[in-house]
């Protein structure tokens, strides 16, 4: 956390070396030094620990085979009693949460949202994490314990503040200059609320930190302003930090449920938790369709997560945790 | 002479330097912050300026501190709400990293499938509050997977989990150690990769066991990573709302048994029609945050380098 | 390294373009749209049928009323959160549900407007409303909102598991059967831990239904009523029974007797086989039985009253309540609307059913407070005299 500590870290090259299949990558290595009559006990360990790794394995995914499970049988289906497989296979889950409540347009409207938070805040986010990290400017720690300040401050207390300035203030203030009209009761309004969140910047700010300096004197001595060697020299070495901010970003904007639940009013605009959550009804809950519906929404970010999840290992390493 | 450019540069003015250094430092803050001030700060202010009027839908009369005076004797927010919450903090942020860690060991290690696991790990985390807990609630039914499971096990459970006064905040503190395992799973197993390898090569010479080594050689050398973790999960257990809101039928039953700080708030201004009460629960909440934070980072001191 | 950068670049121009487009396109359109008063109508929906329902109620009177235009937009979530949020804005919609729960305190709050000018100006007739129904959304002397539906409890019985038993019509002759029935993987009777039922009983018990008065004597009877029907074994609550609610414990037939309303019969549609009829509330000292309802009212900050007034006077009126009554889903409000056949245990003794909320800070004491008590007091952490006095206090 101290910007006064750098420290001591293998160069970046070597992070992006861990990232593909480094020494550290491989981790501890295996105990055992071939003596013999060891072989036969190292194997049965072994294989006793795949077993329960992959029973462990097993046990974070059955609920989720039993909601693909659930996804493809029919409503009387799922509340008849327990049975492992559907009695009736069926598609009717997934055609119902695809066309009776407008499915690929709720993904569209997660797709746009998620997307645009995402560019905003890796964007934002490397601003301002490089110039916390690196630049010095009176105030500089007092401003950054105010920016970490913003996460402890739960959404529910700023919901009446934010309705309001998204419903009556900002509208005003920009009819002062010629925008009249504005709405931001919408999709605009969810993206504009969630432009860059602390914890991203404080990411970045760790990434940067652990930095060696001699790239940028190196381009200091060159005769680059800062914003070049932000753009030429950091930028370019931040690419883990930009995945991990990227991969969190875009799936806490994908699941979010909050915002959009309040702000977004047209059905038009609907996002897929809200699509989700709109298969509970008084009475009774269509479970086949809110399953196929919940399949639908992890399968973009598991694809997302395990594109980069080599960069966002290492990303991660070298920012939050080395201090 | 490139060099020698700059050196008479630095020569001129290390004060020019200074002032410009510093403009560009507030140059590239400047949107972060703004946004900052206009979406954060400027809420929060409002927020504790709604909490010392007799604020319902409207604006009503002053009434000061009378507002954190009634929270003060509102036992149920502190018989409830507060010992719920911290209960719950205390029970899920340890299970939690914990758990975490364990999972980023085993990842760790030079094992076969690593991606698959470390994928399978991550799953929960990756699927939607609403999601995670119709499949939750649709399995700790009372005659639900979880039960039918039990009793061929031999233990027969015929309740609802997360209908029972005495299991239901314990089934959602489970229920999100294990959806938040993956995140902490992904910092720890960052950590652990930038661990050289001769570190567990020289405790291996020693004869370090497996065990020894992680405890007396890895443990600490994480130190960095528990701290970061531990302010990130503990930050995020007591602001905790989307489980309880869900699953407690928003009025944090049953009997009280999940309602937390986030949820009173927001059921004090919204069922109870008073956003100025809970604005001002929201203004103690995050004194109270903030003060858990800084005494985290007193208690842990400044994190040591790897 | 330029190549890092072009493509978030590239990616955030296409996104800002593609909201932008979108946003000015939908600017655009509301623009051409003919000079007809857009008059916006909020409500929740309690199932997909009732949305669809609803619509083509909407989409009639938008053909026949060529100067007004309905746009209906169902909330989903948390309504109150929603509507407190639109009202602190002073940005509400034109027309909305009200939960009867709710009128008193949204009244409280001045965001209704009174309808009484309205309903001079237009000679709208108020008389074929029932008196009790209108009467719920009457405060003072003013009238701030027409009943759109309404549905009260009856009780269902499992002819099956009934076997050659009597129905029961008194509260002495619902545990005698319940005694000699046996079901098989339930009990005989479900019961919810909610007062939304339980003060039907309360009122069957002569009790006023207010939650002031909860320390007198037939709350109390009530309550050792129902609490000693789920100690001595008779009957059990949902979640126990593995069900959400007690129509799907029903449905499932882990119970024979059910207290549910007229939303059943689309429930049971999803359990067919079930062998059932329904039968009205039992009685105790005397008759009671609840209605839950909801109004149609203006908002007080609306632009378009006059407009709004016209669209909810045809939700009300005759044609537009006969076309929603018949989904059969709720009952009518009015007389001369018929209600779908088969209601008739539900609509049996019109004087005995009393409206479910209308007192001051209603939700919060229900939702909050008294269903949390009640919760304790099945489990047998609390006295039903402690948690009388709560809800006493809390009413103060």
């Amino acid at each position: 956390m101290d910007t006064e500590q750098l420290p001591d870290v293998p160069p970046v090259a070597a992070i992006e070396q861990l990232a593909v299949e480094g020494e550290a990558a491989k981790g501890t290595p295996a105990a055992g030094t071939g003596i013999p009559g060891r072989e036969r006990g190292e194997r049965i360990r072994t294989a006793i620990a795949y077993v329960v790794l992959f029973s462990v394995a097993a046990l974070f995914f059955i609920p989720f085979l039993w909601s693909v499970s659930t996804s493809f049988r029919t409503l009387a289906d799922t509340v008849a009693g327990f049975s492992l497989l559907p009695r009736h296979w069926t598609l009717s889950g997934y055609h119902d949460a695809l066309h009776t409540f407008s499915f690929g347009r709720y993904t569209l409207n997660s797709a746009i949202i998620a997307g645009a938070i995402t560019v905003s805040n890796l964007f934002l986010a490397s601003l301002g994490g490089y110039a916390f990290a690196r630049l010095k400017f009176p105030g500089r720690e007092v401003i950054f314990l105010l920016v970490l300040g913003t996460l402890m401050i739960p959404d529910q207390l700023r919901l009446v503040p934010i309705y309001l300035m998204l419903v009556n203030w900002i509208p005003g203030w920009v009819a002062h200059l010629g925008w009249h009209n504005a709405s931001f009761v919408n999709r605009n309004g969810v993206i504009m609320i969630q432009l860059v969140s602390a914890a991203n910047l404080f990411l970045m700010r760790q990434y940067f930190l652990t930095i060696p300096r001699d790239l940028e004197e190196a381009a200091k001595l060159d005769g680059a302003g800062y914003f070049k060697t932000y753009r030429k020299v950091m930028l370019p070495l931040a690419g883990p930090a930009l995945a991990a901010v990227g991969i969190l970003t875009f799936q806490g904007a994908w699941n979010g449920l909050f915002w959009p639940a309040i702000l977004l009013q047209d059905k038009s605009q609907y996002t897929i938790p809200i699509g989700i959550a709109n298969f509970h009804f008084a009475y009774q809950t269509l479970w086949p369709p809110l399953m196929a519906a919940s399949v639908l929404a992890i399968l973009p970010i598991l694809v997302i997560f395990i594109v980069f999840q080599r960069y966002f290992v290492a990303g991660v390493a070298a920012s939050g945790v080395k201090g | 002479m490139a060099v020698a450019v700059a050196k008479r540069r630095q020569a001129r003015g290390l004060g020019n330097e200074r002032l410009r250094e510093a403009l560009v430092g507030y140059g590239f803050i400047a949107l972060p912050l703004a946004f900052f001030l206009l979406f954060f700060i400027f809420p929060v202010g409002y927020a504790f300026y709604i909490s010392r009027y007799d604020w319902q839908i409207f604006k009503g009369p002053f009434v000061g501190w009378g507002n954190y005076t009634k929270l003060y004797h509102d036992t149920v927010f502190w018989t409830h709400a507060v010992r719920n919450t911290l209960v719950y903090t205390a029970f899920v942020v340890p299970l939690e990293v914990a758990l975490g860690l364990a999972l980023a060991v085993v990842v760790n290690q030079a094992i076969r499938f690593r991606t698959f696991f470390r994928a399978a790990f991550y799953f929960p985390s990756l699927a939607a509050s609403a999601a995670i807990v119709s499949i939750a609630t649709y399995i700790l039914a009372s005659d639900g997977l979880f039960n039918t499971i039990l009793n061929h096990l031999g233990y027969h459970h015929n309740n609802a989990w997360f209908g029972e006064q005495s299991t239901a905040l314990p089934s959602i503190i489970a229920l999100t150690a294990w959806t938040t395992s993956g995140t902490m799973m992904l910092f720890y197993l960052a950590a652990l990769q930038s661990i050289p390898t001769d570190v567990y090569e020289a405790a291996a010479i020693d004869g370090a066991g497996a065990w020894r080594t992680f405890w007396r050689v890895t443990f600490p050398l994480l130190k960095p990573a528990h701290f970061f973790v531990l302010v990130v999960s503990v930050i995020g257990a007591l602001q905790m709302f989307d489980q309880s809101f869900l699953i407690g039928g928003a009025s944090g039953g049953p009997n009280y048994s999940t309602m937390t700080v986030v949820l009173y708030l927001y059921n004090q201004s919204i069922k109870n029609i008073s956003f100025g009460y809970g604005a001002a629960i929201g203004v103690v909440l995050f004194l109270f945050i903030f003060t858990v934070t800084v005494i985290q980072r007193l208690l842990f001191g400044k994190p040591e380098v790897a | 390294m330029r190549k890092r950068l072009m493509f978030p670049a590239l990616l955030a121009v296409v996104l800002v373009a593609s909201v932008l487009a979108a946003g000015s396109q939908a600017m655009t359109d509301r623009a051409a749209a003919p000079k007809a008063t857009t008059v916006t109508l909020n409500g929740w929906q309690v199932s997909p049928a009732e949305e669809t329902k609803l619509q083509s109620v909407v989409s009639d009177f938008n053909r026949t009323h060529s100067n007004i235009k309905i746009d209906y937009q169902s909330i989903t979530g948390d309504y109150q959160a929603q509507m407190l949020a639109k009202f602190a804005a002073r940005k509400p919609p034109d027309v909305f549900y009200v939960d009867v729960a709710d009128i008193r305190d949204w009244v409280g709050q001045g965001v209704i407007q009174p309808l009484d000018s309205y309903v001079k100006a237009t000679k709208f007739s108020t008389k074929p409303f029932y008196k009790n129904l209108l009467n719920a959304f009457k405060v003072g002397k003013h009238t701030y909102g027409f009943p759109k539906d309404w549905s009260s409890l009856g009780m269902e019985v499992n002819t099956t598991l009934l076997g050659n038993n009597p129905v029961p019509k008194t509260w002495a002759q619902l545990r005698s059967v319940a005694s000699r029935i046996n079901v098989p993987g339930g009990k005989p009777i479900c019961l919810s831990a909610d007062w939304a039922r339980m003060m039907a009983f309360v009122y069957q018990a002569g009790g006023s239904g207010q939650w002031k008065d909860a320390t007198t004597a037939p709350f109390r009877a009530a309550v050792n009523f129902y609490v000693g029907l789920l100690n001595s074994g008779l009957a059990a609550t949902p979640d126990k029974l593995g069900a959400g609610w007690c129509g799907e414990a029903f449905g499932k037939q882990k119970v024979a007797f059910a207290f549910e309303g007229n939303w059943m019969f689309p429930t049971m549609a999803s359990f067919p086989g079930v062998k059932f009829t329904t039968a009205p509330m039992p009685k105790g000292k005397r008759r009671g039985n609840l209605a839950f309802t909801v109004s149609y009212s203006m908002a007080k900050d609306s632009q378009h009253k006059a407009a709004a007034w016209q669209v909810l006077k045809y939700l009300v009126g005759r044609q537009g309540m006969q076309q929603w009554i018949s989904l059969g889903l709720a009952l009518p409000t009015r007389v001369d609307v018929h209600a779908v056949p088969g209601r008739g245990a539900f609509t049996k003794y019109p004087a005995s059913v009393h409206g479910w909320g209308a007192q001051k800070g209603f939700r919060h004491i229900w939702n909050d407070v008294a269903n949390n008590e009640l919760t304790a007091v099945i489990a047998g952490k609390e006295s039903v005299n402690s948690m009388l006095q709560k809800i006493a206090a809390a009413a103060r």
